[in-house]
């Protein structure tokens, strides 16, 4: 038999072992008996050398021909013997995709920060700066400046937490102390005037404490967001337009706004905001009272006679002020029925939001 | 200010129905709180006529009638009075009528005769004391009309919220001028000139005021000969519409003109007042140094020296402008009525009445300021009044110390500035048609207005009351809606601002949820937790807390986060991994205001969820809650951090550290102790910390440079080092940082391994009392790819110094 008769016959043996292969193992020791160092079609390919020279051309490329066709086979065998390989696997590795997922829940901010941040956000948005001030103030920051006389209601001691004083002084006040757990967060007002000239745009969010009883609709102890603009030129149609920003933004375009005249003694002229009842649309039901508005917020341009406590010339500077309660802007907005529950730590409760 | 629509009628023809009248006032800054109608209770009774009326067949002492009611057909009642004949008008209950005493109207048989309705007397209507018989109406009472209605028994009450700057508007007068301003219709002022005769007043009574500043003016009235009895039923509907509860004609005149012009009153029994020079003697002072009155509600209270009070020569016999005294009172016995109509200064009042907890209409109405130009129009109409209904006379003329009358305050309103406050175009005499409709007096000047005051409105003192006056009745809702147009400013948060954004987020994303509590402490806190405060500090302590609970404020978040624990594990949820990021407070002598510190605190207990197909639950401990608080200090880029193991008494002993940052204490780590879970009723293992945001945020870099990524890959050698048990794995690796050169990468702790305390000798794997702690050690460099030839030696040397330093062995 000539070699060129042995070429083919290895062929045809090479590629039956090929198609016989039905792992890749085997496969791979197909490979290894005819392309091995040792295999059968090596061994005629290395003999190649003893040819003449007319028969080496012609039998040289039969044999190339042979090993690349073998070659060949074998990685079409290989590709199909992995894709059956992997489709059996897959198959093994279904899963139940309704079983649960592992679940790590990242912490959640408190109900009332998500509120604050989403107004420090939008106002932050309008040009604003955040400011902070103490918790436990002087009166003459959260009463005397912002114009309260000396005998408002609101500073008696049913009303107002006092601190003991260990200063020494005695109070000009409530008779035993000037310090107290500031009642509003409009004495950071006051504190941002005394360090910064206009123009002042701030955003004070904070605690705040009155002397109620913890139930479903008070709490000692809530949180208040201060704004307060200073600038040449505000008026009070400045104050109309940011707020109505302002409560669209937190509760949605489709509510109505309105500005009602009231009296804050730190504001002239001052007003309550009111929003249009989000459940009848400002038709009135029961939990608007039957009024269709929702208060949310006070305002006003700022009194001249705060300016005064704090060098601000009334006559080149005009201002506004506002102020809202988080706790009762998040109950309205996601319905909380007792604010109790802003406070108390229930875990099922922090979950929800 | 409860306002009743029918009296208000009287003094304003209101062209509004109720809705817009409440809304128009709503919108000028008069909030409508609550919108009653009165006279329900007479549902269902009507005016009837008797057609004809028979003796029953069956009993002499009641008539059948048939009653005309204005229905189709005429109804058949059964009656027992007999004051009345056919013809008369007279109210009737209908079946289904509920009658003020409770008794509702059924079909009776009665005696055999069907009854189907109920003809009433005076008392079983309750608008008169007389149940002798019927009510006879007026032959012209219109048949089936609603006797509520026909009696004048019908009535809405508007609840007026009255903010505090408007005294005015606490009277019936004063609301219908508010009312005549905001909707431009006129309104009449009630006066009275009174019909005098007899000895004069001034011979009767003397008055004296010792300090004008706190009584601006002081009138006396005397009314001879009354009769003191029940007020006619006109009076008592006005005044019990107000709110008010009858009580003698004397007294009901005086509360009848406090409603109807806002100038309280008070009538002593002329009598009983002291007299002086041969007159009654009234006094106006402050009280003397330990003197007693005996108030109105009967108590006996003892005086402040700056409380105003109504003396006779013999001592106080009223307090001003809060309450009469007992001894002076009005009685059945009184004849002669001197009658107060004063003006007493505001902070006085309100001191008073505040200090003896005693708040009257009256009072309510001083402290926010009395026209004192009212006292004797008040005065003139109350006297009057009280002639009539009591059958007194009224002596001539009126005794009145007014020291020194107000001079009415002209305020320049500049037109200009009106626009340029209120940002819309307000035209002059748009301001002014409003102003002059609020009672106001005007006069052009060259640039607006000089405007004239009046005295009852003591809140309006500078052009910005006057500018909040046109803008609230012109229409807030009229101005046009802008923003501010500054231009030099920049919204942003301060670096401290975002760091505490980074504290919390951190924790978040560590598993922990954000809780807000209380700043408030119970001062037993101390002894529970067994806290020490630092040397001079004491907790802050509030003079007037809610609660033995909240009466501190709080120094620590350890005692607020164990409450939540011990709140949730009472309701069923034991996995609690929350945070709180809030101020503590602690103060010293000598300190005015106390330090605050701002504090970030957590508390894990339970595990972070429940068990699951794939997953157990792990119970949460000392870890799971320093992994968060590496977690925040991996955010805040805080790498030099140590826990060195401390005692704390609120922490298990063994199980607590110290955090410190850079050679300080910045906070605390540990469970806590059994005893401190006790004492809040919650169960362990619990994890509490708590560390100072400030040093934190000092000694962190949350805006840190780029650092390059590894481009080369790292040699990882395992070793496994014996120790003695009081080797920590701190030590060990600070011993490895410093001995393992600019090679040494990283070093991870991944397995701690003891011998069970009950294995055998055999099976033991480590000598007694040590341990083994097996570490994973990267060695790399920014330069190449490290062979095992550069890195053994180092890695060799390494292990040298890291044995001898420690006392360690390397474990076959």
């Amino acid at each position: 038999m000539g070699i060129a008769e042995e070429l083919s016959a290895l062929r045809s043996k090479a590629l039956a072992a090929v198609e016989m292969a039905d792992s890749l193992d085997t496969l791979e020791s197909v490979r290894i008996a005819y392309l091995g160092k040792k295999g059968s079609l090596t061994a005629v390919l290395r003999g190649l050398g003893a040819l003449s020279a007319e028969e080496r051309p012609v039998v040289g490329q039969l044999s190339n021909e042979v090993r690349a066709t073998v070659e060949a086979a074998l990685a079409d065998k290989r590709r199909s013997l992995q894709a059956t390989a992997r489709a059996s696997r897959i198959a093994a590795e279904v899963v139940d995709v309704t079983l649960p997922g592992r679940v790590r829940m990242p912490g959640k901010s408190h109900v009332i920060h998500q509120v604050v941040d989403e107004i420090v956000e939008t106002f932050v948005g309008l040009g604003y700066q955040v400011a902070e001030g103490p918790e436990v103030e002087l009166d003459y920051y959260n009463f005397t400046a912002l114009n309260h006389p000396p005998d408002h209601p609101a500073r008696a001691l049913q009303d107002t937490f006092y601190v003991r004083d260990l200063s020494g002084e005695r109070a000009v006040v409530e008779g035993e102390s000037d310090v107290l757990l500031r009642t509003h967060t409009s004495p950071v007002q006051v504190h941002i005037m005394e360090t910064q000239k206009p123009p002042i745009y701030v955003l004070a969010p904070g605690k705040v404490f009155r002397r109620d009883v913890a139930d479903p609709s008070h709490l000692p102890q809530f949180t208040q967001i201060e704004g307060l603009v200073v600038d040449e030129g505000i008026t009070f149609g400045d104050l109309k337009g940011t707020l109505e920003h302002f409560v669209k933004r937190m509760f949605g375009e489709d509510r109505r706004v309105r500005l009602r005249p009231h009296f804050f003694p730190f504001t002239e002229p001052s007003a309550e905001v009111d929003v249009s009842c989000g459940i009848c649309g400002g038709e009135g039901c029961r939990s608007c009272g039957g009024e269709g508005w929702l208060e949310i917020l006070g305002c006003g341009m700022v009194d001249p006679k705060v300016f005064g406590h704090v060098g601000i010339d009334p006559e080149r500077y005009t201002g506004f002020a506002f102020g809202m309660g988080a706790e009762r802007i998040a109950a309205l907005k996601y319905g909380i029925p007792d604010l109790r529950l802003f406070i108390e730590g229930d875990t099922r409760f922090l979950h929800q939001f | 200010m409860r306002v009743s629509l029918k009296w208000l009628s009287e003094l304003i023809d209101v062209d509004l129905n109720v809705a817009a009248l409440c809304d128009r006032l709503d919108m000028t800054g008069t909030k409508v709180e609550a919108v009653h109608a009165t006279g329900a209770a007479l549902d269902g009774v009507v005016v009837g006529q008797v057609l004809v009326k028979e003796p029953h067949p069956e009993a002499d002492k009641l008539s059948y009638c048939t009653v005309d009611v204005g229905t189709d057909e005429p109804c058949s009642i059964v009656c027992g009075a007999s004051n009345f004949k056919a013809g008369d008008k007279i109210p009737v209950a209908l079946i289904g009528a509920t009658l003020p005493n409770g008794m509702t109207i059924k079909r009776v048989k009665l005696r055999g005769l069907v009854s189907v309705g109920m003809m009433c007397s005076p008392t079983e209507l309750a608008v008169g004391g007389d149940a002798s018989g019927l009510l006879i109406l007026p032959g012209d009472a219109p048949v089936g009309v609603p006797f509520g209605s026909y009696y004048g028994l019908s009535d809405t009450i508007i609840e007026l919220e009255v903010t505090p700057n408007r005294p005015d508007c606490l009277s019936m007068a004063g609301v219908a001028r508010e009312i005549g301003a905001v909707t431009g219709r006129p309104f009449r002022t009630p006066a009275s000139v009174p019909d005098e005769d007899g000895t004069p007043a001034a011979d009767l009574v003397s008055v004296r005021i010792e300090d004008p500043a706190l009584c601006l003016r002081y009138t006396a009235r005397i009314i001879r000969g009354v009769k003191v009895g029940p007020s006619p039923e006109w009076l008592v509907q006005r005044i019990t519409a107000a709110g008010a509860r009858p009580i003698n004609n004397v007294v009901d005149v005086t509360n009848y003109i406090l409603y109807e012009l806002g100038q309280p009153l008070h009538a002593f029994d002329l009598a009983t007042v002291g007299m002086a020079e041969g007159k009654s003697a009234i006094i106006v002072r402050t009280a003397r140094e330990g003197e007693r009155l005996t108030t109105l509600d009967g108590q006996e209270r003892v005086l402040a020296t700056d409380t105003l009070v109504i003396a006779d020569p013999d001592g106080p016999v009223a307090l001003a402008g809060v309450m009469g005294g007992e001894a002076t009172e009005v009685s059945e016995k009184t004849v002669d009525v001197l009658l107060e109509s004063a003006c007493f200064d505001t902070s006085t009042t309100s001191r008073t009445s505040r200090r003896l907890g005693l708040i009257s209409e009256a009072s309510l109405r001083f402290e926010r300021g009395v026209d004192p130009e009212l006292a004797t129009r008040a005065a003139d109409r109350a006297a009057q009044l009280l002639a009539e209904v009591s059958g007194g006379t009224v002596a001539p003329g009126i005794v009145d110390v007014y020291p020194a009358p107000p001079v009415p305050l002209v305020l320049r309103l500049r037109g200009d500035r009106l626009r340029e406050i209120v940002g819309a175009q307000i035209a002059d005499d748009e301001a002014a048609t409003i102003l002059s409709a609020l009672g106001m007096g005007l006069v052009p000047a060259e640039d607006g207005f000089d405007v004239t005051v009046p005295t009852f409105r003591p809140d309006v003192e500078r052009e910005i009351d006057l500018i909040e006056e046109v803008v609230r009745v012109w229409g807030m809702e009229r101005v046009p809606s802008t923003f501010p147009g500054g231009r030099e400013r920049v919204g942003a948060l301060t670096i401290a601002q975002r760091r505490d954004l980074v504290v919390g987020r951190a924790l978040r994303a560590a598993g922990l949820d954000e809780h807000i509590g209380y700043a408030f402490a119970d001062p037993r806190d101390m002894e529970r937790l067994g806290w020490e405060l630092g040397p001079d500090e004491v907790p802050v302590e509030l003079i007037n807390p809610m609660s033995e609970e909240q009466a501190v404020m709080r120094w620590t978040l350890a005692a607020g986060l164990l409450r939540v624990v011990s709140h949730n594990q009472r309701r069923g949820v034991s996995d609690v991994h929350i945070y709180e990021l809030g101020n503590v407070f602690v103060t010293a002598a000598g300190r005015k205001q106390p330090k605050e510190r701002l504090m970030a605190g957590g508390v894990l207990t339970g595990a972070w969820q429940r068990p699951a197909w794939n997953e157990s639950a792990r119970p949460l401990d000392f870890f799971d809650g320093k992994g968060a608080v590496e977690v925040l200090f991996a955010e805040l880029g805080l790498d030099k951090v140590t826990f060195r193991a401390s005692e704390h008494p609120w922490l298990q002993s063994g199980r607590s550290a110290d955090v410190i940052v850079r050679g300080d204490v910045v906070g605390w780590i540990g469970e806590v102790a059994p005893q401190v879970l006790d004492a809040y009723g919650a169960t362990g293992p619990v994890t509490l910390f708590e560390l100072g945001v400030k040093p934190l945020g000092k000694a962190g870099n949350v805006e840190r440079g780029y650092a390059e990524i590894p481009r080369y890959p790292a040699v990882n050698l395992d070793i496994a080092l014996v120790v003695e048990e009081s080797v920590t794995a701190g030590q060990l690796m600070q011993a490895m940082a410093s001995a393992g050169g600019k090679l040494l990468d990283d070093v991870r702790l991944f397995d701690v391994y003891r011998d069970p305390d009950d294995a055998s000798a055999e099976q033991r794997r480590l000598p007694v009392g040590k341990k083994s702690l097996a570490f994973s050690l990267s060695y790399r460099s920014n330069e190449r790819t490290l062979t095992d030839e550069d890195v053994r030696p180092v890695h060799e040397k390494l292990v040298v110094k890291v044995c001898r330093a420690t006392g360690g062995e390397i474990r076959g």
